[in-house]
C-alpha cells in the first residue's frame, strides 16, 4: 500500500515537473487537458494483467483527475474478439486498443480501425517498438520463459531449455497457457516454431500438459505447486509473484527467449479522442514505463528507464522476435495446430 | 373477445422477442451461405473431428451425470422421506444449499480442493500417506462428472422425495401382509412406483449437464477437451465461426426437446393420480443400528458440495496464497480490497447484476403472474397455447439462446447488442418458464369459486383481484420473483457470450478472474454471490412458510 | 322480491352444448331445485344466471330487468345475487367475520356499526356467535358451511344461487343442513336457485325441481307431480325407482304388452302407437294367486328374488306367460318366499303413460 502511494507520489511530482520542463507546450497541453476531462474517461481494453493494468490507471487518474480510466482487461485474442464484435453492431466503445499479439495490430490497421498517432517521446524507442506507419507503438515488452516450483527442485534439477521440456520425467508436471486466449503465448508458439518446428509442441504434447487461459496464469499454477514448470507464460507475472515471495524461479533458456513487444494504439472510432491521446501519452512517459519496470518487471523500449537488479537486462538475452505480419497471417494456423496437439 | 386480442398480441410480441427471432435467425444462419441455402455448415461442424469429440464428450457427460445424480439423489430422498435417520431437515437444507450453488463457483472450489498437484485433499493426502500420487485428479472426465453431479442431483433428490412423500405406507404394507418379505416391497412396489420420478430426475439431470458451461470451461478445458458449450463458446473466438457455432447449436437444441418429450411421456404414462391417495399414512421406517452410518453417509455427499467447497472459497478469499496454510502471515484483507476497491469491474459487475437480477424478476413476475392467470382462469382464448409458449424456453440451452440472441440482436433492426437489454432478453427467457411453473402453481392453488364469490356479492373484478387473489396469490409470486433472480445471478453461459466489456455481470467477471488465475478475488466475489443467493433463499422461505394457502391451521 | 326467467338459453363448449335451449321459470320466493345427472348442465345454468357466463342464444330475465342476453351481460357484482360454492369459496385470509362482512361492503348507506350489527346476528342465526375471529381454516366442514350461507344471506340478495352446497358434508350433517336451509329459506324467502344431483335432498328442500337432461328441462313441477306424473322416461326413472314397460296402445285407455292387457290412468292414447308406462313399485299390491283373479289390471306370477328392508320388502316378480319382470314393494307381511306363486293387481291410476319421448 505505501509503496503504492510513495510510487504514486513520485509520479505526480514528476508530472508536475515535466509540466515546467515543457512549460513551451502548456498552452496546447491546457487545451487538450480541457476536452479530455469534458470527455471524463478513456476506455482501455488491455491484456496487461489486471494489477498491473489497474495501477496504471490510478496513476494516470491521479496525474489527471477528472479523466476516469475504464479498463477491461482480458487476454489479447479476447480483445481482439470483443473489438470485433463490437463493430459489428456498430457499437463503438473503445478508445485504446493494447494486447499483446502485435499481429492483432496490422489487422486493425488494414481494416482502417486504428488513428495515426504518435505518442509523445517514442522517437527515442527501439525499431521494433514502433510501426513504420505511425498507428501502433509498443507500450512494454515481456518475454517467455520456463517458471518452476523451488520447493519441487532444486535449480540444478531445473529444466534449462526448451528441449528439457519434452523429457518425460515432467509427464503431469508441465502447464502451458493458451495462443487462443494470450498474445504473449501465440508469439511464443511462433518463435518456438521458427526455433524447433511443430514437431516439439507435438513432442510437448506427450507430456499430458496442463492447459490454462492467461500467459499470466502459469506462473500462478507453479505457485501454488498445482504443476511445477510452467512451459511458457511473460516472464513479467512470475517476476512479480516471486517477489510477492512465492516459492518459484524463472529460467531464460540458452536457445533464446521469444520477445513479445505489446503495442498499443488508438481507434479510429474513438469516443474519447482527446483523453485517449492524453492517455497514451501518458503511458509513454518515462515515469509510467519506469513504474513498469519497477514494480511489474516488465521491460520497455523507453531508453531512460532502469531495471531492477534482480532481472537480466534485454540486451543480455538473447532475444527471438517475430513480425506482426507473420503473426498476423498464421495465427488461425497457430491456433488449430495448438488445439490439435493439446486438445483444447 | 378485445380481452384475447390484448393479451395475444402482447404474448405474441413477446414470443417473437424472445424465442421466435433469436431460434429463428439460428436455425437460418445454420443454414446459409453466400450463395443460398447450404448444408455445408453442418458438413464442416460433423465432419471436424474435434467438433466430433466435443459432441462425444458431452453424451458421456450428461450420461453419467444422470447416473450418479440418480445414485446420489434417490437414496438421499428415500433416507430423509421414508427413515428415521437424525438431522432430516439438516440433509434437505444442505441438499437446498447444493441445489442454489452457482455450479462453476463449486467447480472452482474443487479445483482448490482436487487440483492432482496442489489441490488442499491431495496434499494432505500426500502428507499422510507418503503417497507420490494424487487422491484425486479434478481434471478429468470423472472429476467433471463428480462436480456436475454433486450439484446436479437435487434434481432427483426433489423428484423422488417429492413422489415418495405421496406414495402412502398402506400400499407397501397391503404387499408385506401378502407375504412379500422387505426387499421383495421395494422391489415390487416401492421402486415401480418412484420409478417414473426416479426415469424423469435422471432426465433432468442429463439436461443440466447438457446445458452446463462453467464447469466443463473450469475443469475440461484445462485437461484438453472440451464439450458442446464449450466449443461453441470458442467458436465465437477471432475470427468468429458464428454459422459453425449456430450448427453446433441445433443438436443441443433437439436433444434438448427430444427428452423433455420422453420426461414428459415417462411421468405421464402411470398417473400419478395412483400415488397421490390422500388418507394414507406415511410410516417412517427405523434404521436401527444404521442411523447413524447413514446420517453420515448423507454428511458426506454434502460436504464435497457444500462444506469443502464453501471452507476453501472463505480460506481462499482471506489468503495471500491459497494453497498455503491459514497462517498470521498468508492471512490478509486484501483480496477485499482489491475486488471492491481496486479493480474498477466488480463494482459496475455487481451493479449490472442486481440491476438485471431485479429487473427480470420484477418484469418477469408481473409476466409470468398475468400469464399463468390468464391460463388458469381461462380468461383467453387458446389459453392452452399460452402456457405452453410460456414453458417453451426449456427446451433452449443457455448457451444456444446465446447464440441466437447474439445473431438477431446484433444487426438491424434492433441492435441490442453492447445493452443490458440483450442480457435482459436472455435472462427473461431462460428464466421464463420457472417462473411460470411456480406462478401457475399459485394460481392453481386459488379456486376460482375464492373469485367468483366475492363477484356475485358485488365487487367488481379489479377490486377481486386486489382484495382477494393478490393477497392468496403474494406469496407465491414473491417466491416466482426469488427462484428468477437466483436464476439470474448466477447466469454464465448465455452471458458469457452477450456481454461486453460495460454490461459485464459477477458470473462473467468471475470467469474473466478465472482465466487470470486471481483466485483470491473470485473467492470474494463467489461469496458475495452465495450470500446473495442465500439471502433471496431465505426470502422465499419466508415468502411460503407463512400466510400461505391451507397452512394456517 | 322478483323472481328469475329462463328464456331458451343456450350455452356451449366447443363441441358439448352444456345447456341447449333452456327454458325455465322461478316464481318469486320460489326455492327452485335443478336437479339432473352429473354432466347435464346444471353448474352451468347456475353460471350464466350469475352472470360468469355469457349465454351464446336465449335471455335471462330477473323481474323486469333483462340482465343476459348475447348481445349484453350485466356483470356478476351488479345482479344483487349472492352464491354458496360446493367448496364453500371462503377467503383464507379473512376471518369469519371479515369473510361475512365482505358483501356488506357495496351496500350503500351502512354505517360501520350497521354492517356489524348485521353479522351478528347473521352469525347468530347460522349458530355461529363467538367464531367471529376464527379462520376459515380454523373451523370444521359444517361450520364453514354455516358461514358460506351466512356471507350469502346477509346481503338479502334478490336472488340465492347454491351449487351443491351440502355435498362436501357427511351424511348426517347432510340431513341436518338439509333442514336448516329450507327454514333458513322460510325465514328469509330469497327467490332461491339450488342445484343437486340428490333427489332426496330436491324432495326435501325445494318447492318445485326442474329436471334436467342434456342442457335441458325435462320436467319441472312438484316433487308430488314429478313422483306422480312423470312425463318421460328419464324423470320416471331419475325420481324415485320405476318399473318401465314398453307397450302399444290398442285402445285409447289400455295398452298391450305381449298378452298382457293393463289399463291406464288416461283415456287419449293413440290406438296403435308405442306407449310406455311407468309402475311404481310400492303400487302393485300382491296377494295369494287365487285372489287375484279377474278383474282389470291382475297377473300371475312368481317371486324370483326378496329381499328384506326393514318396514319393506322388495321383490322381484315374473309375470306368468311373459317375459315381464317388475319390481315390487310389500309389506313385510304376509310374507312370500322365493319360487311362491303370487297374485298381482296394479290400480289403472297408477300405470302412468310416458307420453312425450326423451329429448335425445
Ligand atoms: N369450462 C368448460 N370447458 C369445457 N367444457 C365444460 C366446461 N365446463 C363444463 N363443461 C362441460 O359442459 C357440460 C355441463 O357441465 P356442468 O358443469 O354444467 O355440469 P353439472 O350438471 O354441473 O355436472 P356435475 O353434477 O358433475 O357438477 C359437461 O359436459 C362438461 O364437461
Ligand atoms: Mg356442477
Amino acid at each position: 500500500m505505501s509503496k503504492r502511494s510513495m510510487a504514486l507520489a513520485a509520479v505526480v511530482v514528476a508530472a508536475l515537473l515535466a509540466g515546467l520542463v515543457v512549460a513551451g507546450d502548456a498552452q496546447t497541453q491546457d487545451a487538450r487537458l480541457e476536452a479530455a476531462k469534458k470527455e471524463g474517461k478513456v476506455v482501455w481494453y488491455t491484456s496487461l494483467v489486471l494489477p498491473s493494468a489497474e495501477r496504471v490507471a490510478k496513476l494516470f487518474e491521479a496525474a489527471y483527475p477528472g479523466v476516469k480510466v475504464e479498463v477491461h482487461r482480458t487476454g489479447s485474442q479476447r480483445i481482439l474478439q470483443r473489438v470485433m464484435q463490437e463493430l459489428q453492431a456498430n457499437i463503438k466503445n473503445v478508445d485504446v486498443v493494447h494486447t499483446s499479439d502485435a499481429g492483432h495490430f496490422v489487422l486493425l490497421k488494414d481494416k482502417k480501425l486504428l488513428a495515426k498517432y504518435t505518442p509523445a517521446g517514442v522517437d527515442a524507442f527501439p525499431a521494433g517498438f514502433k510501426d513504420r506507419d505511425g498507428y501502433y507503438y509498443g507500450l512494454r515488452a515481456t518475454v517467455n520463459a520456463i517458471t518452476y516450483n523451488t520447493k519441487a527442485m532444486s535449480a540444478a534439477e531445473a529444466p534449462k531449455t526448451w528441449k528439457d521440456l519434452l523429457d518425460p520425467k515432467w509427464k503431469g508436471k508441465l502447464v502451458t497457457a493458451h495462443p487462443g486466449y494470450s498474445g504473449v503465448i501465440a508469439t511464443h508458439v511462433l518463435a518456438l516454431v521458427h526455433l524447433h518446428g511443430w514437431d516439439y509442441f507435438k513432442a510437448l504434447a506427450e507430456n499430458r500438459v496442463m492447459i490454462v487461459q492467461s500467459a499470466n496464469d502459469p506462473a500462478t499454477v507453479v505457485s501454488s505447486g498445482e504443476r511445477i514448470v510452467a512451459v511458457n507464460g511473460g516472464d513479467y507475472s512470475a517476476y512479480q509473484l516471486k517477489k510477492k515471495g512465492n516459492p518459484i524461479e524463472i529460467v531464460y533458456p540458452k536457445e533464446g527467449v521469444p520477445l513479445v513487444v505489446s503495442p498499443t494504439a488508438i481507434t479510429s472510432f474513438a469516443p474519447h479522442p482527446n483523453a485517449a491521446r492524453l492517455f497514451t501519452d501518458f503511458t509513454f512517459t518515462r515515469e509510467c514505463q519506469q513504474v513498469m519496470a519497477d514494480s511489474e518487471g516488465l521491460y520497455t523500449g523507453h531508453p531512460e528507464v532502469t531495471y531492477p537488479a534482480d532481472k537480466p537486462k534485454l540486451n543480455e538475452l538473447k532475444l527471438l522476435t517475430v513480425t506482426p505480419e507473420e503473426l498476423e497471417k498464421r495465427n488461425e494456423e497457430l491456433k488449430k495446430r495448438f488445439v490439435e496437439f493439446f486438445g483444447a | 373477445m378485445d380481452r384475447s386480442v390484448a393479451v395475444w398480441v402482447f404474448a405474441a410480441l413477446s414470443l417473437v422477442v424472445l424465442m421466435a427471432l433469436p431460434l429463428g435467425w439460428l436455425g437460418w444462419l445454420s443454414v446459409s451461405g453466400e450463395h443460398g441455402a447450404t448444408l455445408a455448415h453442418y458438413r464442416d461442424v460433423f465432419t471436424d473431428l474435434a467438433l466430433r469429440k466435443a459432441l462425444w464428450n458431452t453424451v458421456v457427460l450428461a450420461f453419467w451425470v444422470g447416473l450418479v445424480s440418480v445414485a446420489l439423489g434417490a437414496p438421499l430422498a428415500w433416507l430423509t422421506a421414508r427413515t428415521d435417520i437424525p438431522g432430516r431437515g439438516l440433509i434437505r437444507g444442505l441438499v437446498l444449499a447444493s441445489f442454489v450453488t452457482p455450479p462453476f463457483l463449486g467447480a472452482f472450489a474443487w479445483v482448490m480442493l482436487a487440483g492432482p498437484n496442489a489441490g488442499i485433499l491431495n496434499t494432505l493426502w500426500r502428507s499422510v500417506t507418503g503417497s507420490r500420487e494424487p487422491l484425486l485428479n479434478i481434471f478429468t472426465m470423472p472429476g467433471l462428472i463428480f462436480i456436475v453431479a454433486i450439484y446436479t442431483f437435487p434434481y432427483v433428490y426433489i423428484m423422488v422425495a417429492n413422489t415418495l412423500a405421496l406414495i402412502a405406507s398402506d400400499l407397501e404394507e397391503a404387499a408385506a401382509i401378502l407375504g412379500a418379505g422387505r426387499l421383495t416391497v421395494a422391489r415390487t412396489v416401492t421402486l415401480p412406483m418412484v420409478l417414473p420420478a426416479l426415469a424423469s430426475g435422471f432426465i433432468l439431470a442429463v439436461l443440466q449437464a447438457l446445458a452446463l458451461f462453467g464447469s466443463p470451461a473450469i475443469l475440461a478445458l484445462p485437461a484438453g477437451f472440451h464439450t458442446v458449450t464449450t466449443q461453441i463458446w470458442s467458436l465465437f473466438q477471432f475470427p468468429p465461426k458464428v454459422e459453425q457455432a449456430a450448427a453446433f447449436s441445433i443438436p443441443l437444441l433437439l436433444a434438448t426437446a427430444l427428452l423433455l418429450q420422453v420426461q414428459k411421456r415417462v411421468l405421464g404414462r402411470r398417473g400419478y393420480a395412483a400415488v397421490g391417495g390422500k388418507g394414507g399414512q406415511r410410516r417412517t421406517i427405523p434404521l436401527g443400528a444404521w442411523r447413524f452410518p447413514a446420517l453420515f453417509a448423507c454428511l458426506a455427499v454434502m460436504a464435497c458440495a457444500i462444506f469443502l467447497p464453501y471452507g476453501v472459497l472463505a480460506k481462499a478469499a482471506f489468503a495471500r496464497a491459497w494453497a498455503q496454510p491459514l497462517s498470521r502471515d498468508n492471512l490478509t484483507l486484501g483480496n477485499f480490497t482489491f475486488t471492491f476497491f481496486e479493480y474498477g469491474a466488480t463494482r459496475d459487475a455487481i451493479v449490472n447484476t442486481l440491476e438485471l437480477g431485479v429487473m427480470t424478476a420484477c418484469v418477469g413476475a408481473v409476466m409470468v403472474a398475468v400469464l399463468s392467470y390468464v391460463t388458469n382462469r381461462r380468461l383467453v382464448v387458446g389459453h392452452q397455447l399460452v402456457a405452453f409458449l410460456a414453458l417453451a424456453p426449456v427446451v433452449v440451452p443457455g448457451v444456444v439462446l446465446a447464440v441466437g440472441l447474439f445473431i438477431a440482436y446484433t444487426r438491424p433492426p434492433f441492435v441490442l447488442y453492447g445493452t443490458l437489454w440483450i442480457l435482459f432478453l436472455a435472462y427473461l427467457t431462460k428464466e421464463m418458464p420457472v417462473g411460470y411453473a411456480q406462478a401457475d402453481a399459485t394460481f392453481r392453488a386459488i379456486p376460482a369459486d375464492l373469485e367468483d364469490a366475492g363477484r356475485v356479492l358485488g365487487a367488481g373484478r379489479l377490486r377481486i383481484l386486489k382484495e382477494v387473489t393478490a393477497p392468496l396469490a403474494k406469496s407465491g409470486i414473491i417466491a416466482a420473483w426469488c427462484f428468477i433472480f437466483i436464476g439470474v445471478i448466477r447466469e454464465l453461459s448465455a452471458s458469457i457470450l452477450l456481454f461486453t466489456p460495460s454490461t459485464k455481470v459477477m458470473s462473467v467477471v468471475i470467469f474473466d478472474l478465472k482465466e487470470e488465475g486471481q483466485f483470491g478475488a473470485i473467492s470474494v466475489l463467489g461469496l458475495v454471490m452465495l450470500g446473495l443467493t442465500f439471502a433471496t433463499v431465505a426470502l422465499v422461505q419466508a415468502a411460503l412458510g407463512r400466510d400461505v394457502l391451507g397452512t394456517r391451521k | 322480491m322478483p323472481g328469475v326467467i329462463l328464456k331458451s338459453l343456450s350455452k356451449r363448449y366447443g363441441d358439448v352444448g352444456a345447456v341447449d335451449g333452456l327454458s325455465l321459470e322461478v316464481k318469486p320466493g320460489e326455492l327452485l331445485a335443478l336437479l339432473g345427472p352429473s354432466g347435464c348442465g346444471k353448474t352451468t345454468t347456475l353460471r350464466l344466471v350469475a352472470g360468469f357466463l355469457a349465454p351464446e342464444a336465449g335471455e335471462i330475465w330477473v323481474g323486469d330487468r333483462c340482465l343476459s342476453s348475447p348481445a349484453s351481460v350485466v356483470p356478476p357484482e351488479r345482479r344483487r345475487m349472492a352464491m354458496i360454492f360446493q367448496s364453500y369459496a371462503l377467503w383464507p385470509h379473512m376471518t369469519v367475520a371479515q369473510n361475512v362482512a365482505y358483501g356488506l361492503r357495496f351496500k350503500p348507506g351502512l354505517s360501520r356499526g350497521d354492517r356489524e350489527a348485521r353479522v351478528r346476528e347473521m352469525l347468530r342465526v347460522v349458530q355461529l356467535a363467538g367464531y367471529e375471529r376464527r379462520y376459515p381454516g380454523e373451523l370444521s366442514g359444517g361450520q364453514q358451511q354455516r358461514v358460506a350461507v351466512a356471507r350469502a344471506l346477509v346481503v338479502e340478495p334478490e336472488i340465492l344461487l347454491l351449487d351443491e352446497p351440502l355435498s362436501n358434508l357427511d351424511a348426517n350433517l347432510r340431513e341436518e343442513m338439509r333442514f336448516e336451509i329450507r327454514r333458513l329459506h322460510e325465514t328469509f324467502g330469497n327467490t332461491t336457485l339450488y342445484v343437486t344431483h340428490d333427489q332426496g335432498e330436491a324432495m326435501v328442500i325445494s318447492d318445485r325441481i326442474a329436471v334436467l337432461k342434456a342442457g335441458k328441462v325435462a320436467q319441472a313441477g312438484t316433487a308430488d307431480d314429478l313422483y306422480h306424473r312423470p312425463r318421460t322416461r328419464f324423470v320416471a326413472e331419475f325420481i324415485g325407482r320405476t318399473n318401465v314397460l314398453d307397450g302399444v296402445a290398442v285402445a285409447r285407455d289400455t295398452v298391450a304388452h305381449g298378452h298382457l292387457r293393463l289399463r291406464v290412468a288416461t283415456a287419449d292414447l293413440e290406438p296403435g302407437a308405442r306407449v310406455a308406462l311407468s309402475i311404481r313399485p310400492h303400487q302393485l299390491r300382491l296377494g295369494e294367486p287365487g285372489a287375484a283373479a279377474g278383474g282389470a289390471n291382475a297377473f300371475r306370477g312368481t317371486v324370483r328374488r326378496a329381499a328384506f328392508l326393514g318396514d319393506s320388502v322388495d321383490y322381484e316378480i315374473a309375470v306368468a306367460d311373459s317375459d315381464l319382470v317388475l319390481r315390487a314393494a310389500a309389506a313385510p307381511t304376509p310374507r312370500f318366499e322365493v319360487g311362491a306363486a303370487v297374485g298381482l293387481r296394479i290400480e289403472p291410476a297408477a300405470c302412468v303413460p310416458l307420453a312425450e319421448s326423451d329429448p335425445r
